[in-house]
C-alpha cells in the first residue's frame, strides 16, 4: 500500500532530470476578502521542492499538493505538462496529495490555486524542453535555433533524421535544474493537446475498481474501528460500560480518549455489533435551537458585519426611484453528501505517523495532526487516495484524528470509517443564510438602489462574503454581510455562501420584472453592461430559445452569476405539475477564460447543475435541538437519474484570458433561474429554498 | 461448507452471518464494489449474482450461497474492457468515479435482461442508483450507446 517514503528534495538526486522550484504558489489571489485560508495553514518548510522529473527512460512524473475529487485534476495538469514538455500523455505520471512526496499546498478548494499550479507546473516542463535542448544541443553540436522537440524527442529541424530521445539525453545523468525566471512557455497557437477534448487519464482505473479510495485503504494489522457518536451535537461521554462488548468475538478492546470512545475489531461487523452493547451515558447540551429558529438566530446574532460593495448614497438612490422593493430570501442548511463517506486508516511506526485521509487539505491535515501530537511535521505523513466527492467539505476531516489517536491507543493501526449516517451528521453543513434586499428602480427597470444584507451562519467571518456583490449598474449600491451563530457546524461548499448570496440577488431581479412588467431577461440586459457578462447571458438565451412559446404547465427562468472570477448564465425549462417540479433542459453559457480540457470543464459545469437543482428543489437539513432529524438517503433526497435535465454548455471564454476554473460557477445561477422557472409556470414566487417543501 | 463463486473462483464461504458487500471488500480485498449507505438507497454496493444485479450492502454470503457472484474486477475479460466500461469511459461517464462501479454493475445487468433498453427502461433500471457529482446525463448517454450499439454485452452470468 504504501510508496518508499522520500524527502522532495531528496528525489531530486535521483537519475534523471529533476525540475525544483518554490512552493508557495498555491495561494489563491485575496480577492474580496475571501478565498485565503481560513485553516491556520502552517507554511511551507521547505523553500523548494521537485515539482518534475523526467526519467532516464525518457517519461516523466509531476508532483502536485493538489487532489482528484472529481474535478480531473490529474488529467489537467498531465495536459499542461504534456504540451510544454512535448510528451505524449501516456508518457506521464501525476503524483497528487502525498505529504512526502508532492510540493507543500494550501489545500484543493479555489480554482485559482489550481490553475497556479498548472503554471507552475508549466514552468518547470518549459525549463525542461530548454535543458534537455541544451544537452542535445552540445550532444549534436548544433545551435538551439536549429533543433525543435516533439514527441519525447530532440530533432534537427532541417534534418529530421538527427536526432535524440530523451532517454538517450538523459542516460547516465542525475541533473537537478531549478525552474527558469521565465521560460518560453508555448504560446496557446501551438498547443496540440490543450483544448481538446481528452479523455480521464484515471478512467480506466475508475471503471476496473482498480481506483483506490480511503473507503479502500487496508493495511497489514488494521482494527476497524466503530466509534459510538454522542447522541446530539455537543454531548458529553460521562461514563461507559463496556464489559458485555469486550468479551465478544472479534472485539479487541474498547478504547476511550476524552469523548472519543470506540470498539475496536478485527471486522467491521464485529466492532458494529459489539458497538450496540456498549452502554454509553452523555450528558446533553440543553437550549440547542432548531430547524424554525434559523430565521430569527441569523438575523438577531449578526455579527462582525462586513462591507463589500459600497458606491454613492443610497437615501438619494431610493428618492429617485419610481418603486422601492423589499424582500428576504432564506437559504437553509444543506449537506454536501459526497457518495463516498469519509474514511481514514492511521498507522504508527516508532514516533512517525502515516495517515490515507481523502482530504482536500492533506498538508492541513498534517499541521493538525503534528499538532495534536506534538510531532515535527515532517514525522507526519498524510495521504489523499483519490477522493469520492468533495465539493469543498473534505477539508475538514475529522477521521484522520480520530483513527490516528486509536491507533495509537491499540498500538495497531486504525481504520475509522464513517458511514452514511456519520456523514451526514458529523461532517459539515453549507451554512444556512438569511439575505435581505431592497432596490430602488424607474419604471424602465433601470436600478437606481441597491442594498443588500446577509446574514451567514457559521464560524468564519468571510463565509458568506463570496459573491454578495452586485455585477449589475447601479449608482447607489450597499453590499454587507455579517456573520451570525450557527447551531451546525458549517463548512464549505461548492461556492459556499455565493450561491445563496446569488439566489437572493437573483431572485430579486425577477421581481423587479414582474414589477415593471418586463421580461427577466430584458431587466437583466437593461442593467448590464459588463461584456463578459452580457456575452454569458445573451449566448444562453440565444441557445436557448428565451421567449419561445413553451407547452403547457412550462415555465422558463434565466440568471447570471459570478464566482471566483468565472461568468455564467443559466436557463431552464421545468414542468410543474402538482406538487411536482421537474427540470426539463438547462442551457449554460460561462466564461472561465482559458480551458485546458473542454470535456472535463463540461463535465463539472452539468455537476454543477445536478447539484444545485438539488438544492433549489429538495435538500434541507431538518434538525431539532442537536438532533438531525433527516440523517442518511432515506430522509434527504438528493437529484437521481430521473430528476437529471438535459444539460447543455457552450464555453465563450478568451483562451488569452488566464483559466479560472468550471468547477463552480455554474452551480451559483442554477437556483435563482429554477425559482424564476417556477414562478413562470405557476405564479408562484419561491424565496425560500428548497422550493418543494414550500409548495 | 457452502460454496459460492466469485469471478469465477470457487470460494468457501464464512462461518456464521457475514454482509456480503463486507466480505467482498475486506475479506477478498475486492474493493471495487463501494459502500455508499448500507441501507439500499444508493447503489454503490452492487454486484451480480447470476448476472442479476443485487446491492450487496443488504445481503449476506449465506444468502447467495450456491450462486456466481461478478464483481467489477471480475467484469474486464482478460483486460479487456467490458463494452459497458467501455462506454463510460468514452463518454467520460465519470467524475470522483465513486459510484460508477455501482453503475456498471446495474447497466450490465440491465442489458442481460433487456437486450435493447428504451431511454425510459434506462432511467427506471437506474434510479436507484445515486452520483452525487451529477453525471447522469453522460451516464445515461454511455448506456444508450452501448445498448444502442448492438455489441454483444452479456456478462457477469
Ligand atoms: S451501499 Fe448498498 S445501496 Fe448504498
Ligand atoms: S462520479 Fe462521483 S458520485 Fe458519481
Amino acid at each position: 500500500m504504501t510508496a518508499e517514503t522520500q524527502g522532495t528534495l531528496a528525489q531530486a538526486a535521483q537519475a534523471g532530470l529533476a525540475i525544483v522550484g518554490e512552493v508557495s504558489v498555491g495561494f489563491p489571489a485575496n480577492r474580496s476578502g475571501y478565498g485565503q485560508s481560513t485553516y491556520g495553514n502552517t507554511q511551507p518548510q521547505t523553500e523548494e521542492a521537485t515539482w518534475l522529473r523526467v526519467h532516464p527512460d525518457g517519461t516523466a512524473t509531476a508532483f502536485a499538493g493538489k487532489v482528484e475529487y472529481g474535478q480531473g485534476i490529474r488529467t489537467g495538469l498531465a495536459i499542461e505538462v504534456a504540451d510544454e514538455l512535448r510528451l505524449p500523455l501516456e508518457a506521464l505520471d501525476v503524483v497528487l496529495g502525498d505529504t512526502d512526496r508532492v510540493p507543500w499546498d494550501m489545500g484543493t478548494f479555489g480554482s485559482q490555486s489550481t490553475a497556479r499550479v498548472g503554471l507552475q507546473l508549466r514552468r518547470a516542463a518549459a525549463t525542461a524542453r530548454e535543458t534537455l535542448l541544451r544537452l542535445a544541443a552540445d550532444r549534436l553540436d548544433l545551435t538551439l535555433d536549429e533543433l525543435v522537440c516533439a514527441d519525447g524527442r530532440v530533432t534537427s529541424k532541417s534534418d529530421p533524421t538527427r536526432g535524440l530521445s530523451y532517454a538517450d539525453l538523459l542516460q547516465g545523468q542525475s541533473l537537478v535544474e531549478p525552474i527558469a525566471e521565465e521560460p518560453a512557455l508555448t504560446s496557446i497557437e501551438d498547443f496540440t493537446v490543450m483544448g481538446r477534448d481528452e479523455q480521464r487519464i484515471d478512467a480506466v482505473a475508475r471503471v476496473t475498481g482498480r481506483a483506490v479510495y480511503s473507503q479502500d485503504v487496508q493495511v497489514d494489522g488494521m482494527l476497524f474501528a466503530h466509534v459510538l457518536r454522542p447522541p446530539s451535537f455537543g454531548a458529553q461521554l460521562e461514563a461507559f460500560d463496556a464489559s458485555v462488548a469486550e468479551q465478544m468475538p472479534g472485539v479487541v478492546q474498547v478504547a476511550r480518549e476524552g469523548n472519543l470512545l470506540a470498539v475496536l475489531a478485527e471486522s467491521d461487523e464485529a466492532g458494529e455489533l459489539a458497538a450496540r452493547v456498549v452502554q454509553a451515558e452523555w450528558s446533553e447540551q440543553p437550549g440547542q435551537p432548531s430547524r424554525w429558529d434559523m430565521p430569527a438566530l441569523l438575523l438577531d446574532s449578526g455579527a462582525e458585519d462586513f462591507t463589500m460593495q459600497e458606491a454613492g448614497d443610497l437615501d438619494a438612490g431610493f428618492a429617485a426611484a419610481d418603486e422601492v422593493l423589499e424582500s428576504t430570501y432564506y437559504i437553509p442548511y444543506i449537506t454536501n453528501a459526497p457518495m463516498e463517506p469519509r474514511a481514514a486508516v492511521a498507522r504508527w511506526d516508532g514516533g512517525r505517523l502515516e495517515v490515507w485521509a481523502g482530504t482536500q487539505r492533506p498538508f492541513g491535515i498534517r499541521s493538525e495532526l503534528a499538532q495534536l501530537f506534538e510531532l515535527d511535521e515532517a514525522e507526519v505523513r498524510v495521504i489523499a487516495p483519490e477522493i469520492g466527492g468533495g465539493f469543498g467539505g473534505k477539508s475538514i476531516y475529522a477521521p484522520a484524528a480520530e483513527a490516528a489517536r486509536l491507533a495509537r491507543i491499540a498500538g495497531r493501526p486504525v481504520r475509522v470509517a464513517y458511514s452514511r449516517i456519520e456523514e451526514h451528521t458529523w461532517a459539515t453543513f453549507r451554512p444556512a443564510a438569511l439575505i435581505r434586499v431592497k432596490s430602488g428602480f424607474k419604471r424602465d427597470g433601470t436600478l437606481t438602489a441597491w442594498e443588500f444584507r446577509a446574514y451567514h451562519a457559521g464560524e468564519r467571518v468571510n463565509i458568506g462574503r463570496r459573491g454578495s456583490e452586485t455585477p449589475y449598474d447601479v449608482p447607489n449600491v450597499q453590499v454587507s454581510v455579517a456573520r451570525s451563530d450557527s447551531p451546525l457546524r458549517s463548512g464549505s461548499y461548492r461556492s459556499l455562501g455565493g450561491a445563496p448570496n446569488h439566489f437572493a440577488r437573483e431572485v430579486h431581479m425577477d421581481e423587479i420584472a414582474e414589477r415593471t412588467g418586463l421580461d427577466p431577461l430584458e431587466v437583466r440586459l437593461r442593467n448590464l453592461t459588463h461584456p463578459r457578462f452580457r456575452r454569458v447571458l445573451e449566448t444562453t438565451a440565444e441557445r436557448f430559445g428565451w421567449g419561445n412559446p413553451l407547452p403547457e404547465g412550462h415555465g422558463q427562468g434565466i440568471a447570471i452569476g459570478l464566482d471566483v472570477g468565472s461568468y455564467c448564465a443559466t436557463a431552464v425549462e421545468v414542468r410543474a405539475r402538482g406538487s411536482e417540479v421537474r427540470v426539463e433542459r438547462v442551457e449554460v453559457a460561462a466564461d472561465c477564460g482559458l480551458i485546458v480540457n473542454p470535456e472535463g470543464a463540461r463535465n463539472q459545469m452539468e455537476g454543477s447543475v445536478v447539484m444545485g437543482l438539488g438544492t433549489a428543489l429538495y435538500e434541507a437539513i431538518d434538525f431539532e435541538q442537536g438532533r438531525l432529524l433527516n440523517a442518511g438517503f432515506a430522509r434527504y433526497r438528493v437529484p437521481r437519474i430521473v430528476d437529471a435535465p438535459r444539460i447543455n454548455t457552450t464555453f465563450t471564454g478568451d483562451p488569452d484570458t488566464p483559466s479560472t476554473g468550471a468547477g463552480e460557477p455554474a452551480i451559483v445561477p442554477i437556483a435563482p433561474a429554477i425559482s424564476g422557472a417556477v414562478f413562470d409556470a405557476t405564479g408562484e414566487r419561491h424565496q425560500e429554498l428548497p422550493i418543494l417543501r414550500h409548495r | 461448507m457452502p460454496q459460492l463463486h466469485v469471478n469465477g473462483e470457487a470460494r468457501e464461504a464464512p462461518q456464521g452471518i457475514r454482509n456480503l458487500l463486507s466480505y467482498l471488500r475486506f475479506d477478498l480485498g475486492l474493493t471495487g464494489t463501494k459502500y455508499g449507505c448500507g441501507e439500499g438507497l444508493c447503489g454503490a454496493c452492487t454486484v451480480l449474482v447470476d448476472g442479476q444485479p443485487l446491492r450487496s450492502c443488504m445481503t449476506t454470503v449465506g444468502a447467495v450461497a450456491g450462486g456466481r457472484v461478478t464483481t467489477i474486477e471480475g467484469l474486464a475479460d482478460n483486460g479487456d474492457l467490458h463494452p459497458v466500461q467501455r462506454a463510460f469511459v468514452e463518454e467520460s461517464a465519470m467524475q470522483c468515479g465513486y459510484c460508477i462501479p455501482g453503475f456498471i454493475m446495474g447497466t450490465v445487468g440491465l442489458l442481460n435482461r433487456e437486450a435493447h433498453p428504451s431511454r425510459e427502461q434506462i432511467r427506471e433500471a437506474l434510479a436507484d442508483h445515486m452520483c452525487r457529482c451529477g453525471t447522469y446525463q453522460r451516464i445515461q448517454r454511455a448506456v444508450e450507446h452501448v445498448a444502442g450499439s448492438g455489441v454483444a454485452t452479456q456478462g457477469g452470468s
